[in-house]
Order: structure tokens, then C-alpha cells, then sequence
């Protein structure tokens, strides 16, 4: 009869920290030193600022430059929404990238570890990157457009530690459920974000959109994040309804919108990675 | 006797001396054969249309209602629509041409190509027409819901020149995706950001949301260079005409530049594929996966 082994103790603190960490190191080599530095710079540098200056032109083409309080609102929207893409496809593409082409989700499941430090580590690298992106694109608009910030940092740091809370929530929903999908996985957290963009005020205000979609981007925490940065940076909200709001009642709304995405967004993940774990789908390569 | 070489070959050197219909043929089923994958890939994986219409429909929809934020004239909806349309063609240039042969490279294909007796330029054709048709499907139903939807109103007085422009400026545009294709494998691991580099500064630089003279001095720089953005000028000019889409050149002049554009860039892709093949043959690594 041999010995009973040791039970295998939990994850420690300890454990997700060093995972965590370790990841961070992979997603950042990944992202940047398998790259040449100067297209990366480039990269992290043109993509966001010409996004800001496609809205830049069509504001000047239509206004002659009139009426700088849209532009302001448009750059500082433009701005923070490098954040929702970089952590929404940061952690899709971390979790499909590592199941598809370096095929070593699989061996990150069966550690002691969890998966979910290491899936927060290993997109922190474009997280970092779309904040780099958001520091660019304002100091564009300051230096260039005349975009005058008036920080009030009592509603922005508030606003950015919640808004940023409920998008990565939003992208680790979005990674559970592109374990699920055979095909376009890839294209989800883009279409999502995108979707986002259109409903969330990011650069026209909502009571342009049809009304059969205002109740949707009311309830997105993104439409409250965004509203609350814009008084944390700007001093002043949006033009139309949001604008009308009092700055207590947008941080409240924000904090009650962002409490119940995390919270289920995390079940969502967990529910996801157990069914991953019973349909086999950690190691299944889709060839997409 | 296999089907490979001649029937009574009485060596490999013999066997490999094929006539010049037999190269023209083979050549002509790698084309399609290229092609064919992305032409009936439209019908098995639905999903993929779905995608492709929903993602530049997304970024049509968000530039219209910041036009209707500005109150801008109803014409620049109509430029935002036929902007988001050629976006498709862009896109599939981008991420099916010229980062393709990387993709095929980290499949394992790329050998295969290599190895098989025919051009690569075949390859690259197929590639180039398939992408065609399976991007026309996907730009139309771009160009009719958002039509539809936000109300655009056409008025085109010669719809043969128009689609005469808009074939005209597919074939530098493909042909700018074939020259990349060689390109963005010879640049190795950079691939990805490369093809996310040529979205939204092009989109700027070609533009799609706006019309291209409002760029200034640089707009004629462009006009030289980007086949999209000079092709989109053209047929906005033709399909909406009147002030606001004034060209930054007359339109017949841009159709002259679309032609040359075509010309330089095919013979381009010819060049740099043959330079690839040489490349590809004395390292030996150009063609293997990681590398």
C-alpha cells in the first residue's frame, strides 16, 4: 500500500502574484521586443492620433473650427476610448492567441496557478499601450487644438478606478466567451467595442441616436465613465441630456453600473472556463 | 505513368520542360484555386459575412452621427457610406493580401506554394480575386443598409464611368496587397502591427470620412500614392456631384494616375516576389513557421 499523497494546497496570494507578474514579463516581450522599437512607437503612436484627427477634419470641414466645446468633447472621448480597445482586445487576444498559436493555455490551466492572474498579466502590456495612446491624444489636443483641460481630480480618479474597473470586467466576459466560439472569436472584442463606441457617447452625444437605444446606452457603464472623465478632465459634461445631470448623480450611476458588471462578469468567466474546461475547449485550435 | 511531366520523358529535366499551354493552364487552376476558397467560403461560413458587414457598418454609423452632431450637409452622410464601403476593400487588401502570406507561413502553406510548379504571382491573383468578389458582397450590403438607413440620396449622371473607376482602382489597390504581401513577409514578425499601422492612418491620410482636399497640401502627396484615396475622390465626384465633393483633381486626371498606380504597383509585387523567391531559397527560413 503506497503513501496517500499530499493533498495540492490552493492558490495563495503569493502564487497569483508571482503569475501575474510573470505574465506581465511575456505580454509585454510579446507585445513589444519581438517587434522592431521604432514601428512599435510608430504604431503606438499613429493609430490613436489619427483616429482623433479623422473627427479633428470632419469638425473643421463642417464648422470652420467654431465651437471648440464639441472638439474638446470629442478628443477627450476619442482619447479614453483607446482604453476599451486595449483591454478588451488585450485580453481576447491574450486568451486566443495563447490557446491558438502558442497552444500553452492548456499547460497555464493545470498549474497550481489560476488562469485569471495570468490572463490579467499577459494583456497588461495593451492596456499599458491605449494609455500611452490616451497621455497622446490629449497632449495633441492641448498643444494643437486648443483643448483646455481643467482637471478636478475629486470626480477623476473616482471615474477612471471604476470606469477602468468595469471595462477590463467587460473584457474578461468578452475572453470567457471567445473560449466558447469555433470561428470569428477575433472579431468579437472589435465588434463589441465598436458597438460600444456608437451607443456610448464616445464622440457624439447620445441624443443624436435613434431612442430605441437610449435605454442601452444608459446602462452601459461606459456612457457614465465617459460622461464622468469628461468633468474630471474638461470641468464641464457633454452637450444634451447627460450634460444636464449634477456630477454626484453621474459618479453614483457609475458606481452602481460598474458594481454589477464586475460581479457578473466574473461569474460569466468562471461559468466559461468551466464549461471550457468540460467541452474541451481549452485545447482546441479553430485554425481562424 | 503518374500525371507529372511528359508521358514519355525519359528523365526529371525532360519531365520539368513543360509547353507553354500547359504552364498557362496550371497557372490558370492555381488562380483559381486560390480564389476558390474565399469565393465559396461566402456561403459556408455565414458568420464571416455577418462580421464583415457589421464591423464597417459600426464605423459608418459612428462618423454619420457625428456628421448629424455637426449638422453637416446631407452629401457627407452619402461620402461616410461610400468611405465605409471602400473600407471593406481596404481591409481585405490589408488583412487577406498582404499579411496573408505571413499567415500561410505560420499554417505551413508557404512551402507548399513554393515547392508547387506555378507562379507565385498565381497565387497572389487568386488571392487578389477572390478577395474581390467576397469583399463586393460585403461592401454592397455596407453601401445598401446604410443607404437605406441614413437616407442617402445619389446623383449619378454616368454610372458606366463610375463603375469603370471603381474596377480601375481595385487593381492598384489589389496590387498594392500583392507588393505587400512579399513585403510584410520580409519584415517578419512585425506583420500584425504593420496591417493595424494601415488602418486608421490611412483611413486619415485616404479620406475616407471626409473629402480628400480638406487635407491641404498634403492631399495631392496622397493622390500620388494611395490608390483608395484617389479612387474614392473619383467616384465621390461622380456619384455625388457639386461642391462639397469638389476633387483635389479633375476626375479624368485621377483616372490616368489610378492607371499608372496600377501598372507600377504589379510590376512591383513581380519584383518583390521574385527578390522573396531568391531570398526564400538561399536562407532557407523565409518559408518556416516561428522564423
Amino acid at each position: 500500500m503506497t503513501a496517500r499523497a499530499a493533498p495540492v494546497r490552493g492558490i495563495t496570494l503569493a502564487d497569483a502574484w508571482r503569475s501575474f507578474r510573470t505574465a506581465i514579463g511575456l505580454g509585454w516581450a510579446i507585445e513589444s521586443n519581438w517587434s522592431d522599437p521604432f514601428l512599435f512607437a510608430v504604431y503606438t503612436v499613429a493609430k490613436p492620433l489619427a483616429a482623433a484627427m479623422i473627427l479633428v477634419v470632419m469638425f473643421q470641414v463642417i464648422t470652420g473650427g467654431s465651437g471648440t466645446e464639441f472638439l474638446q468633447f470629442m478628443i477627450v472621448g476619442t482619447a479614453l476610448w483607446n482604453v476599451v480597445f486595449g483591454v478588451m482586445g488585450g485580453l481576447v487576444q491574450s486568451i486566443l492567441e495563447d490557446r491558438e498559436r502558442y497552444r500553452m493555455i492548456k499547460y497555464v490551466v493545470v498549474t497550481p496557478s489560476s488562469l485569471f492572474p495570468f490572463l490579467l498579466g499577459r494583456s497588461l502590456a495593451r492596456v499599458a499601450i491605449s494609455f500611452v495612446a490616451v497621455a497622446l491624444t490629449l497632449l495633441v489636443g492641448i498643444v494643437f487644438l486648443g483643448v483646455e483641460l481643467r482637471p478636478n481630480l475629486l470626480i477623476l480618479v473616482p471615474a477612471t478606478v471604476l470606469g477602468v474597473l468595469s471595462v477590463i470586467g467587460l473584457g474578461v466576459f468578452m475572453a470567457g466567451w471567445c473560449l466558447q466560439l469555433r470561428q470569428e472569436a477575433w472579431s468579437y472584442p472589435e465588434a463589441i467595442a465598436g458597438a460600444l463606441y456608437l451607443i456610448s457617447g464616445a464622440v457624439f452625444p447620445i441624443d443624436i441616436l435613434p431612442a430605441i437605444v437610449h435605454p442601452i446606452a444608459y446602462a452601459s457603464p461606459t456612457t457614465w465613465w465617459l460622461e464622468a472623465s469628461r468633468r474630471g478632465l474638461l470641468g464641464h459634461g457633454s452637450p444634451g441630456a447627460l450634460g444636464t445631470l449634477s456630477d454626484g448623480t453621474v459618479l453614483l450611476i457609475l458606481t452602481i453600473s460598474t458594481a454589477i458588471a464586475v460581479p457578473l462578469s466574473l461569474a460569466a468567466f468562471a461559468w466559461f472556463m468551466r464549461r471550457a474546461r468540460q467541452a474541451g475547449l481549452l485545447d482546441m485550435v479553430t485554425g481562424s | 505513368m503518374s500525371g507529372f511531366g511528359q508521358a514519355n520523358a525519359s528523365g526529371p529535366r525532360e519531365a520539368a520542360d513543360w509547353s507553354n499551354g500547359r504552364i498557362i493552364r496550371t497557372n490558370l487552376r492555381a488562380i483559381i484555386g486560390r480564389a476558390y476558397p474565399r469565393i465559396i467560403g461566402l456561403t459556408r461560413e455565414p458568420s464571416w459575412v455577418f462580421f464583415e458587414i457589421l464591423l464597417p457598418f459600426l464605423a459608418v454609423s459612428a462618423f454619420v452621427f457625428v456628421y448629424r452632431a455637426l449638422e453637416a450637409p446631407e452629401d457627407y452622410i452619402g461620402f461616410v457610406v461610400l468611405g465605409g464601403a471602400m473600407t471593406a476593400f481596404w481591409l481585405n487588401v490589408v488583412w487577406m493580401m498582404a499579411a496573408q502570406f505571413y499567415w500561410e507561413k505560420d499554417q505551413g502553406n508557404l512551402e507548399l506554394y513554393f515547392t508547387a510548379p506555378m507562379h507565385l504571382m498565381s497565387i497572389l491573383a487568386g488571392m487578389a480575386i477572390g478577395g474581390l468578389v467576397m469583399t463586393s458582397s460585403r461592401a454592397l450590403a455596407v453601401i445598401g443598409i446604410g443607404s437605406l438607413i441614413y437616407a442617402v440620396s445619389y446623383d449619378i449622371r454616368d454610372p458606366f464611368l463610375l463603375a469603370g473607376v471603381f474596377l480601375l482602382t481595385m487593381l492598384p489597390l489589389y496590387g498594392m496587397g500583392m507588393l505587400f504581401a512579399s513585403l510584410f513577409l520580409m519584415w517578419g514578425r512585425e506583420a500584425f502591427h504593420l496591417a493595424q499601422l494601415l488602418q486608421e492612418p490611412i483611413y486619415f491620410l485616404g479620406g475616407v470620412n471626409f473629402p480628400l482636399r480638406h487635407l491641404g497640401g498634403l492631399s495631392a502627396l496622397i493622390a500620388a500614392t494611395l490608390p483608395l484615396a484617389v479612387g474614392l475622390d473619383a467616384m465621390r465626384q461622380l456619384a455625388f456631384p457639386g461642391p462639397a465633393s469638389e476633387g483635389v483633381l479633375p476626375v479624368g486626371a485621377e483616372i490616368a494616375i489610378l492607371a499608372a498606380m496600377a501598372v507600377v504597383f504589379i510590376i512591383g509585387a513581380r519584383f518583390a516576389l521574385g527578390y522573396l523567391e531568391t531570398l526564400a531559397r538561399r536562407e532557407g527560413r523565409l518559408t518556416l513557421r516561428w522564423q
